[in-house]
């Protein structure tokens, strides 16, 4: 995301009223998403950021970051099945890791692999809890070793708090359920985007994170849902070549 | 992972040697039915393109709630298919959920003893692999947990339909029944990411749907003995791409 020009103020209220402005009846839980790791990213001064929620079997999916290697480094403990973001999750409490390196004995078996082609050295976890109850992580990388000040993590939990927010409708948290299906619905659309972006790839050669860009972009000029478009390009009912010629 | 529940469990005690997709749904009810303590439950297909068609119901209460939202064109079920979004109401006498659909709920207050209905789609990303329709006689809703349990089983579900339609039919020999293939698809492998980009490629390299695609990397791995996620990751990377396999693709027809 371009960094738009203001103070910090300016642009934190900006990116609250531009999601807020998201938040209608018919929103797009992924775009959203995604747009929040964007403002997250930004705003924090981080190098990438990604979202990663609990399905119901309460393994972790990764749903919405910045760019690819956000995604792989998030991947990376999801198949050690170690690392901040999970403890961030399972304790429902920020885990800040201002140097990867000196974390090896925490969770050898993510650093160790993240080492391997090192691309992120610091990663704050911030949790999306709904009464008490943590439903996923924000998580803001950077490429060096980094401490965030504290009045960037309430920040970044302020933009947690928004995630939490847009995933279960305001409607639900009104009737005092914490809705599953929610989460459910989530997790289907990112499923129906993943297959869209490699669908997209193959048919114009693209990278994922260009294919994951021009559906959005069309998303967004033809006033469509993401997992709307997404869904269009799986069945066939919308053409690729629509999507990626300007 | 959280704690599995007891529909979850009645599910993953389901033999993989099932090869026929009536008999499948006729355990995954038995195993809603015991886990979550309903009366009765009835698994249907049900998209736009496809005739509706039950599979299974457990009784001939479940069996009037099928054909019922199929004639009238609403209900608890029919919602589900359509939107995606689990439907969990829990007394049909009074409003709530049931406003949605009035005239079908007055149709089982008016036919049937039933009066709390729950719709869990079966789904993997837009492939809709059916609906599961489960019924009590008294208007109690599922507990937290056991909604957590009911989304968990119908992800399971969902998973081991896409299983047996995505069976190359050649590779359902003793090998599978044995179990050195003997697994359903799992959710710890079916939800990575690349699993899903690669069968995105794979529609678009060979023009068919996403469970055909993924019928196809399946049928890849089992042939050439390789995990199904080394050979995702293998045509992410365009290391492999299904347009030169004829003969591989061959075999799964």
């Amino acid at each position: 995301m371009n960094q738009p020009s203001g103070s910090r103020e300016q642009l934190l209220a900006r990116a609250f009223v531009s999601l807020a402005d998201t938040l209608v009846d018919d929103y797009d839980v992924i775009e959203l998403l995604t747009r929040l790791v964007d403002y997250s990213v930004g705003l924090l001064a981080a190098d990438a950021g990604g979202i990663m929620l609990a399905d119901p079997h309460g393994l972790l999916q990764v749903v919405a970051t910045s760019n690819e290697n956000a995604r792989l480094i998030e991947l990376m403990q999801l198949q050690n099945d170690q690392g901040p973001c999970l403890d961030c999750f399972h304790g429902g409490a920020p885990v800040n890791v201002a140097d990867l390196v000196e974390a090896a004995d925490q969770w050898p078996r993510f650093v160790a692999a993240a080492m391997h082609r090192p691309v992120f050295r610091a990663v704050h976890a911030l949790p999306l809890r709904l009464r008490g109850q943590a439903i996923g992580a924000l998580n803001l990388w950077h490429h060096q070793p980094n401490s965030m000040p504290a009045q960037d993590l309430a920040i970044g939990q302020a933009l947690a708090d928004v995630a939490t927010i847009a995933i279960m409708q305001e409607r639900a948290i009104r009737r005092g359920e914490v809705l599953n299906e929610q989460l459910q619905a989530a997790l289907t659309s990112r499923v129906i985007i993943e297959q869209a972006k490699g669908l997209l790839a193959q048919h114009a050669r693209l990278s994922m994170d260009q294919a994951f860009e021009s559906m959005r972009r069309y998303a967004r000029s033809h006033n469509q849902r993401l997992a709307d478009v997404a869904r269009g390009l799986t069945e066939r009912a919308l053409h690729p070549d629509a999507i990626v010629t300007p | 992972m959280a704690e599995r529940g007891a529909a979850t469990r009645a599910l993953l005690a389901i033999a993989r040697d099932v090869t026929d997709d009536h008999e499948l749904a006729r355990l995954i009810c038995r195993a809603f039915v015991d886990g979550l303590g309903v009366d009765g439950a009835a698994l249907s297909l049900l998209t736009a393109s496809v005739a509706r068609h039950t599979l299974h119901a457990t009784d001939a209460t479940a069996q009037v709630l099928e054909e019922l939202q199929f004639t009238l064109n609403e209900g608890a079920c029919i919602e589900a298919a359509t939107t995606g979004i689990p439907v969990f109401a829990a007394d049909l006498g009074h409003g709530g959920e049931a406003a949605r659909w009035p005239v079908f709920a007055a149709a089982v207050l008016e036919q049937t003893d039933v009066r709390a209905v729950f719709a869990l789609p079966l789904q993997w990303g837009s492939t809709n692999l059916g609906v599961l329709d489960l019924y009590r006689r008294v208007p109690v809703g599922l507990g937290d947990e056991q909604r957590r349990d009911a989304l968990a089983a119908a992800d399971t579900a969902a998973l081991m339909m896409l299983t047996l339609r995505t069976d190359p039919d050649t590779l359902i020999t003793p090998a599978v029944r044995d179990g050195r293939h003997g697994s359903w698809l799992e959710p710890v492998v079916a939800s990575r990411a690349e699993v899903h980009q690669a069968t995105g490629m794979v529609m678009a390299q060979l023009e068919l749907d996403a469970a055909d695609a993924l019928a196809r990397i399946r049928a890849h791995a089992f042939a050439n003995q390789r995990l199904l996620i080394e050979v995702a990751r293998d045509v992410v990377a365009r290391n492999l791409d299904f347009t030169d396999q004829d003969d591989v693709a061959d075999e799964t027809m």
